[in-house]
């Protein structure tokens, strides 16, 4: 873990022509362009929850919506900034193993390793799109008295899966050409 | 298939994947979705993602993302060096006093941003140098600062505590509170040690100068004048303010603790927006980005984790093994040293929110059964995961050093921070004598706990 500290600045990559490396700069723009929504929603979180306690104590407003609200915005910076996160590689593992085996096997447990990711990420974004699609046909709401739809949260779950199984993806089609470029 | 076998499968099928160098949020994640399908009702798998966002649609697990926006605020502007700096100017007269206010500094900027990483780095960067051109050795400065740091997961606000008191359903108020105590007793054990080895060194440093070797940085003086240390003050007390401030409106009742997360990154925000100076987006934005890539890290595999722990007790592997564990019938103090040990060792590998999240459904019954206070044991399992934040060979905050400090050696870092293993190890042992190094301050504040 390292709460606001960035062991190194994230590298840049050198240019990947072709299809792959126009695939890759949409991919890489997509990724920073919605850290800024989701940057803006910590912020609005954090000034909802303050809100909160003004409201009830200066104001003896109720406070029914604020928490929910928090909740959703807070689910949607962490769901939309995942791909970017996997992107800088900032989804921790334990790499215990890869100073024993030797640069090949290395290679290849880390295609193996980026295709079962990706393959969980894209099962669980489909299954979260159609979470999406019952919620929204029903009209389901949460329980509370604010009772926003569901179809929100759950829409945004499954945006953010998509795009860090489709950035794995690219991870797993690039360490592909850099292994045919080595041979 | 017995539950012995799928919890063994389980088991294996998890070190695997983890070892495989999966991301750990998807390792869990995918463990999970495997068993479901093998194991459990076809439906499940419909629900699985259902599951996650219900488990994680907590106001309190996502308290976290602000938590550490108000550690990243801080942590970022220079407000570690100030606190430093001041605290130095009054306590350089003390015998090791340097060491201790850089421990002090540690533990009241850890209690600000509650990330051990951020402390170490926001600290060291200024103090590991400072102590260096004072003639303190290389490992002794590492030290001090790797295990002054991990006081940010023991100091409320604790992401790790916050977790803690999800899994164990216990008071996220309590747990802040029963943190203290011991975060105080280790900051008073390590300025103990900061002083007797300052003597140890400082002797060294005489003796050899007396026999015609150089002299050491150890033997010169800086004197600050009372002026000076005046003016230091003006720029640490917002940020005392803020920690106290904080502090009144979880306990006076006036907020609850998320909302005190949202509160304290406005307000670390407008703070270092007045005091140093930055509120341009373009500043801003640095901060936010650390804030996402940490938290959402973080999310991920909290998420998965709870998904994780959810299948585990869906097949019951959970409570066999804690009912395996009860019926092992082991003493009291053998059961919480079996299971002390086990946290130790997965801390070596694992970072602490998720040994929890898998470990707290077998280990927590047979505490409770053994009779052992939840609040109590989430102070002590927090300080062995501190252990491991400084062990290597993950131990986190040591690389943290490395990075500040490239050119210290690996081998003096790790000899450095081995005593302060040792004092948290003693620390341990005292809490397990005086329970009440813990549970006496919240005892007193929120009353006696029926629990």
């Amino acid at each position: 873990m390292s709460h606001g500290y960035d062991p190194r600045p994230p590298g840049t990559t050198e240019p990947v022509p072709g299809m792959l490396g126009r695939f890759g700069r949409a991919m890489d723009r997509l990724n920073k362009a919605l850290l800024v929504p989701c940057m803006l929603a910590l912020l609005a979180a954090a000034g909802i929850l303050s809100y909160s306690v003004f409201a009830r104590y200066f104001f003896k407003i109720a406070t029914d919506w604020q928490d929910e609200a928090a909740v959703f915005l807070l689910v949607g910076a962490t769901f939309i900034s995942g791909a970017y996160v996997q992107s800088q590689r900032g989804h921790i593992g334990i790499e215990a193993l890869a100073g024993v085996l030797s640069p090949t096997v290395n290679r290849w447990r880390l295609i193996v390793v980026d295709i079962a990711s990706g393959a969980f990420c894209l099962f669980f974004s489909w299954k979260s799109w159609t979470l999406f699609h019952e919620a929204w046909r029903e009209g389901q709401t949460t329980t509370s008295s604010w009772s926003p739809p569901l179809w929100i949260p759950y829409s945004i779950m499954a945006l953010g899966m998509t795009l860090v199984g489709l950035q794995l993806l690219l991870h797993v089609l690039g360490r592909i050409a850099a292994l045919r470029e080595a041979r | 298939m017995s539950v012995l076998g799928i919890g063994l499968l389980y088991g294996a099928a998890t070190l695997l994947l983890m070892m495989s160098g999966m991301s750990i949020a998807f390792a869990l994640g995918g463990v999970a979705v495997i068993f479901m399908y093998f194991f459990m009702p076809a439906s499940s798998l419909d629900t699985v993602t259902q599951n996650v966002y219900e488990e994680m649609a907590s106001i309190t697990l996502l308290s976290i993302p602000l938590f550490i926006l108000k550690g990243a605020a801080i942590g970022k502007s220079a407000a570690g060096r100030d606190l430093y700096l001041a605290l130095h100017a009054w306590m350089h007269r003390i015998p090791g006093g340097l060491g201790i206010a850089n421990v002090f500094a540690c533990g009241l900027f850890a209690a600000m941003a509650g990330s051990s990483p951020a402390t170490c780095s926001a600290i060291g960067s200024a103090g590991i140098p400072e102590m260096r051109s004072r003639g303190y050795s290389g490992g002794f400065a590492a030290g001090i600062i790797a295990a002054g740091g991990t006081l940010g997961i023991l100091l409320p606000p604790s992401i790790t505590m916050i977790l803690f008191a999800v899994a164990a359903e216990q008071s996220l108020g309590r747990l802040f509170l029963a943190g203290i105590g011991p975060g105080v007793l280790l900051v008073v054990l390590f300025s103990l040690y900061a002083t007797w080895r300052y003597r140890v060194e400082y002797r060294a440093a005489e003796a050899s100068h007396a026999a015609g070797g150089e002299k050491s940085a150890y033997l010169g003086q800086h004197v600050y004048t009372l002026r000076e240390k005046v003016e230091m003050l003006p720029r640490v007390l917002p940020f005392v303010i803020l920690l106290i401030g904080v502090m009144v409106a979880l306990y006076g009742g006036y907020a609850t603790p998320s909302e005190t997360a949202g509160l304290g990154a406005v307000l670390a925000l407008v703070l270092i927006a007045t005091v140093y100076g930055l509120w341009r987006p373009s500043q801003l934005s640095p901060i936010l980005v650390s804030t996402l890539r940490e938290s959402t890290m973080l999310m991920f595999i909290i998420g998965m984790s709870l998904l994780y722990s959810y299948v585990m007790s869906y097949l019951h592997i959970s409570q066999s093994a804690a009912e395996w564990i009860v019926g092992l019938a082991l003493s009291k103090w053998l059961l919480l040293t079996v299971i002390l040990l086990m946290v130790l060792v997965l801390g070596f590998f694992l970072p602490p929110v998720s040994i929890i999240l898998m470990t707290a459904p077998i280990i927590l019954p047979p505490l409770k059964a053994a009779g052992f206070d939840l609040i109590w044991f989430g102070v002590v399992m927090t300080i062995v995961m501190e252990m491991g934040l400084i062990h290597p060979p993950v131990g986190l905050n040591i690389f943290v050093i490395k990075n500040i400090a490239p050119d210290i050696p690996l081998r003096d870092v790790v000899w450095g921070v081995m005593p302060f293993v040792g004092l948290m190890l003693s620390a341990i042992v005292l809490c397990c004598f005086f329970p009440a190094i813990a549970t006496a301050f919240p005892d007193a504040v929120m009353g006696v706990s029926t629990k």
